[in-house]
């Protein structure tokens, strides 16, 4: 996008040059004249003008103007220091102060408070208001997580605006009018979303403040760290509030480029599970059936006396929120040190990863080339992409739960430019509301609509699909626009998106395919060689087992060994609880975990894992921003730094990887990874850099290269499951089988070990529940509530019906990562039977 | 040594001195022999005009000061240890925790943790308390900036001065030390003792 | 001088509301002759050369406000205002009671104009009674042709809802009103954007008073030249003007503006009951500065009343004698104020609570001189500083008020300081006639 043309100005007699349109409060900041504003906030979207503070004199204009609304115009004369403007702002501050409770002693905004400061700044010192000000019952609690002092309030709107504009969730509300006027919910409900915690750091006094950071330090107390957060794919930029080595909080660190200054209250809040006082801090050996705190030395030295027995019969899985790192270092050992090709990073595949009819071993050559094809740098839309591309694709995905800070950036470009939306998904969305076009596909049926969908953006060999499908892919493809598309998507199986992209001139400016990975460094570990099927870099590599191959080869005692790096696959990775008996059939499972879980519980040796917020190291955002992890808070007990522990497992299997510190690393993943080349932290610096945007991207694998072995686009594509319905078949016909639906599983905001581990979050903490079409529950004789049994081949989840008006009638979905065997169920035909009458 | 035995009032001149006899040498006038009358006033007066003021004053009493059983009082504005105060009425504190003490303090000697009241059981009259409040009393210097910091006359400055102890670690001194009464520290000597 | 009747002429005539009558009496001829015979863009212009002005409150062209929608194809609206909350405003009411019709033919001859195919009638939700009537012209309208789809067979289209409000005064404020239309609280919001760019539903929107609108049939009957041979050369027409307070026939008269204003009051509205002066008047409803008994002579006209520091507003004269007591009458008109504010803006919100403190402080016993220094500086600080004109509403009166009457405040704060009866009680009799209310004084003040 071009810039503005940049225009000049005089603000108080000084020349100032700002760009064409700014606000005159931004652009005053070029020429170092700050304007104070409460009620302004560019992020909320258009100005309101309501807390009449950055009123200025505009020559030509008789009355004061608000700086906040008022777009700069070339040759604008403007006056921030008259008279006139004094007296009015701080006749603003007397105002705001009239009902005002000046309790800045007790209020946890004091010392970080724009009031305070704007009143300090252009207040007249002193208020001549002897009367009485206005009461409400203080502090209550709005919603589990945050207190409200109505007293405290400016109304500035701004937590409103948010509620309404920006996470457009509309609980928050006005209520009364005139100076009664207080923020609050329909009827005091608690206001409970997923974004609210935002409006903490977006409130300019102390009305709004976190239960949690509640007199929990004052800003003289604390240190800011910045730093990513792991918790999502996200990756958020955050900044740690330390105080005597605690985090106390996390704010957000704005970064246009990545999540525009917001959080999810997962990432806000999450940090609870570094600080839960429950981690595991020193390494632990399984001795007569007990684990028992060992020194490193020993620990280092079973875990290699394990592997070293196990060699070529071991396998990797690396958990999401690894660091690149942690992953490049893992897969190293593998693979040269041990000499096995098994490293699995993906919970339920990537691209390409094929059903488990081949024994996990996919096609592999079509893999690699769907990657290569799929994450190309000419086919990568960024983050900020999605603020200019005309029309979204929301594909086999709801950003909510998968990627939270994408939907509030999708809601954006609906709302401010009106951008075209369409959504295309087997689970209900909430994007749903402010799609132009939504379309359900039966769930696992991901590949089939995407080829259906190829077909109608007119891409060369797919056929147009018939019926219902069909129709849908019409409609989707009407909505998108050529050449200024950003697609959004996830998914085991989206071979036709080659198709698509090529249809949708996706390698564009300003247009392309924003993949969301299953783990929060999902991409990252892919490119540095976690994957079954590539090395780093993407290389061409001897195959590996896919996650579930690997299972089944634990099973079958054919794999003797498991390093599980941040990773609890019972909990995390399709199949659940049958990992646990893998597991537990392996000789030696090597687990490198912050907490005892069910899969620290069949380890034999168990080495303590860092925090976010204690790594050093480098995570790759899905749009292939390389962002840096730097620790905020010491090791606590034993932790040693991933890269360091598993350079010195390394060194003990012979693999001499010459990293001494966590630079050292990035440099070995540097001249591994081809199109990584030459990068340094300081390069990525503090907002991170797209390695697409760096020269070395040229070094991309080129699809020739990777020797297209099989696969033609445009075959018909099976959905993952087991069942693969008939070509042509939407999966809608399941409904004419008596209580039979097919089930898709979701993995839901809140179902993940960061909810059950932070006390603030908890309360969020879902259940199981099957979402039913109001028909089918009908048909199946089951109200909301009632508590169901979901059986498949042997496999049987235990739920509760949960009735949606927007689900497809024939479709059920089940949360993942719950701890039960719900993601085996993923794609299945279920028979669902009553467990138990509504609570 | 030499030049300052040169200038006093010595007037031989040893001839190792470098100097020309006639032009550096200054003669210099000599006191009155000693005996007689003359020399006994000149050798006994002085003392006892001295003796004069020390027997006046034996009969105003001692002024020595048994400290440590006696203390010198000390100027109402003396800044000495630090006390917390409690409201007379509701025994409540009235430190609210609100740290702007710490934040005032140029030695960096106050650690203050606020938390939460309990409506049932309060601690403060407002929302917060100060759940821990430390003064490092071996950083302190004594500025009195905490007590202009406070905004509800929680903390001031009292006029104790016995603070001297064995081990740093004492001079960390608690919330509940600086709310109580300060303790006699200096051992003092019984009666008769 | 006699009332000039034009928007009023027959108006006391029975069944005037029903569309027959109507009818009978020439109507709807107007909007025929529209839709048959004048283009859109010479009807705009015949507007603009007519020189109407609002009558809102505001004065602005009527025409030119038409003419700066945008044309062609962007869905337009035409909001009629009738969201009458002034206190001492009561015209508009009776023009939707007695002569429904005049209004609706007006609405549907400006939609044609500003290209607008929907219009709305935003009506004041008190006013169920006139709403019920206006509902039924409306419909009457629709069965004769003269609204709808395809108004008598032209191909224009103008549908016509009318919408009532839900008791907020800051609803006639065109934003606000825009706002609440929408289903969203009804709060004013910044321009610009202005609403003949960008108004409801984002479209642009031409937003008219009720009497403004009741003019245009006559205009395009008569032609411009003809209305512009009532009234003075910059305000055109006539205008309706509501009177009440002190005064001894209290009602609406329509008159050409540029009369003098003791005529208004003492010629046609009978003046203060006898034995009683006039000692201040609101010109244009209770929002405009006061005047005082000195400035009766001043001709009623835009120009006149502004140059004497006050406004015509809306048109709506409240007279208060000799027995009305200043203080009390500044607290009763800041309240309302204070309890119509939407509370967006800070000065608003703020000043209006602020000031009704303080009044009250004076009418009980905690006042000091000072004290009314510091209300009229908060009224300075509200003045021009607020994102609509309601906190201007009360500050203009109350700081002319202060002004105008200080001795009067500080005889008031004295005597009651004193412990003296007050003339409180007195004045609030007269209070009592001027605003219909019983709700005066502070619960603790010596009213109670």
């Amino acid at each position: 996008m071009p810039d503005p043309p940049r225009i000049t100005l005089l603000v108080d007699g000084v020349e100032v040059e700002a760009p064409h349109g700014a606000m005159l409060v931004d652009a005053a900041k070029h020429g170092d004249v700050e304007i104070p504003v409460f009620c302004y906030e560019p992020k909320l979207g258009h100005p309101v003008g309501a807390c009449r503070m950055c009123v200025v004199e505009i020559e030509g204009i008789p009355k004061l103007q608000t700086a906040c609304s008022t777009p700069v115009r070339d040759g604008m004369v403007v006056y921030t220091q008259t008279e006139r403007v004094k007296e009015a702002q701080s006749a603003v501050v007397e105002f705001l102060l009239v009902n005002h409770p000046l309790d800045c002693p007790v209020c946890d905004k004091g010392g970080e408070c724009p009031l305070q400061d704007v009143a300090m700044g252009w207040g007249p010192g002193r208020s001549r208001s002897v009367d009485p000000k206005r009461h409400f019952q203080k502090p209550i609690p709005l919603s589990p997580l945050i207190k409200i002092d109505r007293e405290r309030c400016i109304l500035c709107y701004r937590c409103v605006r948010f509620s309404q504009e920006v996470a457009e969730d509309e609980q928050l509300q006005l209520l009364e009018r005139g100076s009664s006027t207080f923020v609050g919910t329909f009827d005091n409900r608690p206001y409970i979303a997923p974004f609210h915690g935002n409006i903490i750091e977006l409130c300019p006094v102390g009305a709004l403040t976190s239960d949690a950071y509640r007199f929990r330090a004052r800003p003289w107390d604390i240190e800011d760290a910045g730093t990513v957060c792991t918790l999502c794919p996200s990756q958020c930029n955050i900044k740690l509030t330390v105080r005597d080595e605690r985090i106390e909080r996390v704010l957000a660190r704005d970064n246009v480029d990545v999540d525009d200054g917001w959080l999810c209250d997962k990432g806000r809040f999450g940090y609870q599970m570094a600080e839960s006082g429950q981690r595991i801090t020193e390494p632990l050996i399984r001795a007569g059936g007990e684990l028992r705190p060992a020194g490193w030395a020993e620990a280092l030295e079973a875990a290699a006396a394990g592997l070293r027995e196990a060699g070529e019969r071991t396998a990797a899985i690396v958990g999401g929120s690894s660091s690149n790192e942690d992953g490049y270092l893992a897969q190293r050992i593998v693979r040269k040190a041990l000499g096995s090709p098994h490293v699995e990073s993906r919970p339920s595949g990537g691209p390409g990863v094929e059903s488990r009819r081949t024994g996990g071993r996919g096609p592999a050559g079509f893999l690699r080339q769907g990657l290569v094809e799929l994450s190309a740098p000419r086919l990568a839309a960024s983050v900020s992409d999605l603020d200019r591309a005309e029309s979204i694709l929301v594909l086999g995905t709801d950003p909510l739960h998968s990627m939270p800070i994408l939907d509030l950036r999708i809601r954006k470009a609906v709302r401010l430019r009106g951008a075209r939306l369409a959504v295309a998904t087997d689970r209900p969305s909430v994007l749903d509301g402010g799609a132009e076009e939504t379309a359900r596909y039966a769930p696992g049926f991901v590949g089939g609509f995407v080829s259906a969908l190829a077909a109608e953006l007119g891409a060369a060999g797919y056929e147009r699909a018939r019926g219902e499908l069909g129709a849908d892919a019409e409609r989707i493809a009407g909505a998108l626009k050529p050449g200024s598309t950003v697609i959004v998507w996830a998914g085991p199986d989206a071979r036709g998106l080659v198709g698509c992209a090529r249809a949708l001139r996706l390698e564009e400016d300003g247009a392309g395919l924003i993949e969301v990975p299953e783990g929060a460094n999902g991409r990252g570990l892919r490119e540095v060689g976690c994957l079954p099927v590539a090395g780093p870099g993407l290389s061409d590599v001897e195959q590996g087992l896919d996650a579930s191959g690997i299972r089944d080869a634990l099973e079958a005692g054919s794999l003797e060994a498991a390093l599980l790096v941040n990773a609890d696959p019972i909990r995390d990775f399709a199949g659940g609880p049958a990992w646990g008996e893998a597991l537990g059939k392996a000789k030696l499972v090597l687990a490198v975990s912050m907490f005892e879980d069910a899969s620290t519980r069949q380890a034999d040796v168990v080495f303590p894992a860092e925090s976010y917020a204690e790594k050093e190291g480098t995570v790759t955002h899905p749009d292939g921003r390389l962002q840096r992890l730097r620790p905020g808070t010491p090791h606590p007990g034993g932790v040693r730094p991933m890269w360091e522990v598993l350079a010195e497992l390394g060194a003990l299997l012979g693999e001499e990887t010459g990293v001494e510190s966590a630079p050292d690393a990035l440099a070995a993943i540097a001249s591994e990874v081809p199109f990584y080349a030459g990068i340094s932290h300081e390069e990525i610096g503090g907002t991170g850099i797209r390695w697409q945007e760096r020269a070395a991207a040229r070094y991309w694998p080129r699809v020739d290269d990777v020797g297209a072995r099989d696969e033609v686009p445009g075959r018909e594509v099976e959905p993952a499951g087991r069942t693969a319905p008939e070509p042509g078949d939407t999966g809608g016909r399941a409904e004419d089988v008596d209580g039979v639906i097919r089930v898709g599983t979701y993995r839901d905001l809140w179902a993940a070990e960061v909810t059950d581990r932070s006390p603030a979050l908890r309360f969020l903490a879902p259940r199981q529940a099957l979402e039913l079409a109001p028909r089918d529950a009908a048909r199946l004789g089951l109200g909301s509530g009632h508590e169901v049994e979901v059986r498949s081949n042997g496999t049987s989840v235990r739920a509760r019906v949960s009735i949606h008006e927007r689900v497809k009638p024939g479709s059920g979905f089940l949360i993942e990562g719950l701890g039960d065997r719900a993601a085996s169920l993923r794609g299945e035909l279920v028979e669902i039977s009553k467990a138990g009458e509504p609570e | 040594m030499n030049n300052s035995a040169d200038s006093s009032s010595e007037a031989e001149v040893s001839s190792e001195f470098p100097y020309l006899e006639d032009e550096s040498v200054v003669a210099v006038q000599r006191g009155p022999e000693p005996g007689g009358l003359g020399g006994a006033y000149r050798a006994f007066g002085e003392t006892l005009r001295g003796l004069k003021t020390t027997f006046a004053r034996i009969v105003e009493g001692p002024v020595t000061i048994q400290y440590p059983e006696e203390k010198t009082p000390v100027y109402p504005r003396f800044r000495g240890r630090h006390k917390l105060h409690r409201f007379e009425d509701t025994g409540l504190e009235k430190c609210v925790g609100c740290s702007l003490c710490a934040a005032a303090c140029p030695a960096d000697c106050i650690r203050v943790v606020a938390a939460e009241n309990d409506p049932e059981d309060r601690v403060s009259a407002g929302e917060r308390y100060a759940e821990i409040y430390e003064i490092n009393l071996a950083r302190c210097i004594f500025c009195g900036y905490c007590e202009v910091a406070c905004p509800f006359d929680a903390i001031t400055m009292g006029h104790e001065y016995e603070i001297a102890d064995y081990n740093r670690d004492d001079l960390i001194f608690t919330k509940e030390m600086l709310l109580a009464e300060p303790l006699e520290r200096t051992p003092l000597r019984r009666e008769g003792e | 001088m006699p009332e000039t009747r034009m928007l009023y002429r027959r108006v006391d005539e029975p069944g005037l509301a029903s569309i027959e009558t109507y009818r009978r009496r020439g109507g709807y001829r107007s909007l025929t002759r529209t839709v048959k015979e004048i283009e859109p863009e010479e009807l705009l212009t015949t507007l603009q050369d007519s020189g109407l002005r609002g009558r809102g409150g505001a004065g602005f062209s009527m025409g030119k406000k038409a003419s700066f929608l945008p044309r062609g194809d962007t869905d337009k609206f035409l909001c009629c205002n009738a969201d009458e909350s002034e206190p001492g405003a009561f015209k508009d009411r009776e023009l939707m009671q007695k002569n429904p019709h005049q209004l609706i033919e007006g609405v549907a001859i400006a939609a044609i104009a500003a290209g607008a195919g929907w219009a709305f009638i935003f009506i004041r939700g008190e006013y169920a009674e006139v709403a019920d009537i206006l509902e039924g012209a409306v419909a009457e309208a629709y069965g004769a042709g003269f609204l709808g789809a395809d108004i008598l067979g032209s191909g224009q289209r103008v549908e016509l809802v009318v919408h009532r409000g839900a008791g907020a005064y800051i609803c006639g404020e065109e934003t606000a009103l825009l706002d609440s239309l929408e289903g969203k609280r009804g709060n004013p919001r910044l321009k610009p954007p202005f609403p003949a760019i960008q108004g409801l539903y984002g479209g642009p929107t031409l937003i008219n008073n009720v009497e403004t609108l009741s003019n245009v049939p006559h205009i395009v009957a008569n032609g411009a030249d003809w209305f512009k041979g009532f009234g003075t050369e910059q305000s055109p027409g006539t205008k309706v003007v509501s009177v009440s307070g002190c005064v001894q026939r209290p009602g609406n008269y329509e008159i050409e503006l540029g009369i003098p204003s003791r005529e208004l009051i003492y010629g046609l509205a009978g003046g203060p009951p006898e034995g009683r002066e006039v000692k201040a008047w609101f010109p244009g409803g209770s929002s405009a500065p006061v005047l005082t008994a000195a400035e009766l002579d001043l001709p009623y006209s835009f120009e006149a009343l502004a140059d004497a520091g006050s406004m015509l507003g809306s048109g709506s004269i409240i007279v208060a004698d000799d027995q009305v007591s200043i203080p009390a009458l500044a607290l009763r008109t800041a309240r309302f104020y204070h309890h119509e504010s939407c509370g967006k803006c800070t000065p608003c919100r703020e000043g209006t609570n602020w000031t009704v403190k303080m009044l009250e402080r004076v009418l009980s016993r905690e006042a000091t001189p000072m004290d009314l220094d510091i209300i009229a500086s908060v009224q300075d600080n509200i003045i021009g500083h607020c994102l609509c004109v309601l906190g201007d509403s009360m500050a203009m009166p109350v700081s002319s008020m202060v002004k105008k009457f200080r001795p009067e405040f500080e005889e008031y704060i004295r005597r009651v300081a004193s412990d003296s009866p007050g003339l409180g009680s007195d004045g609030a009799a007269g209070l009592h006639a001027l605003t219909g209310t019983s709700s005066l004084a502070p619960a603790s003040g010596p009213h109670a």
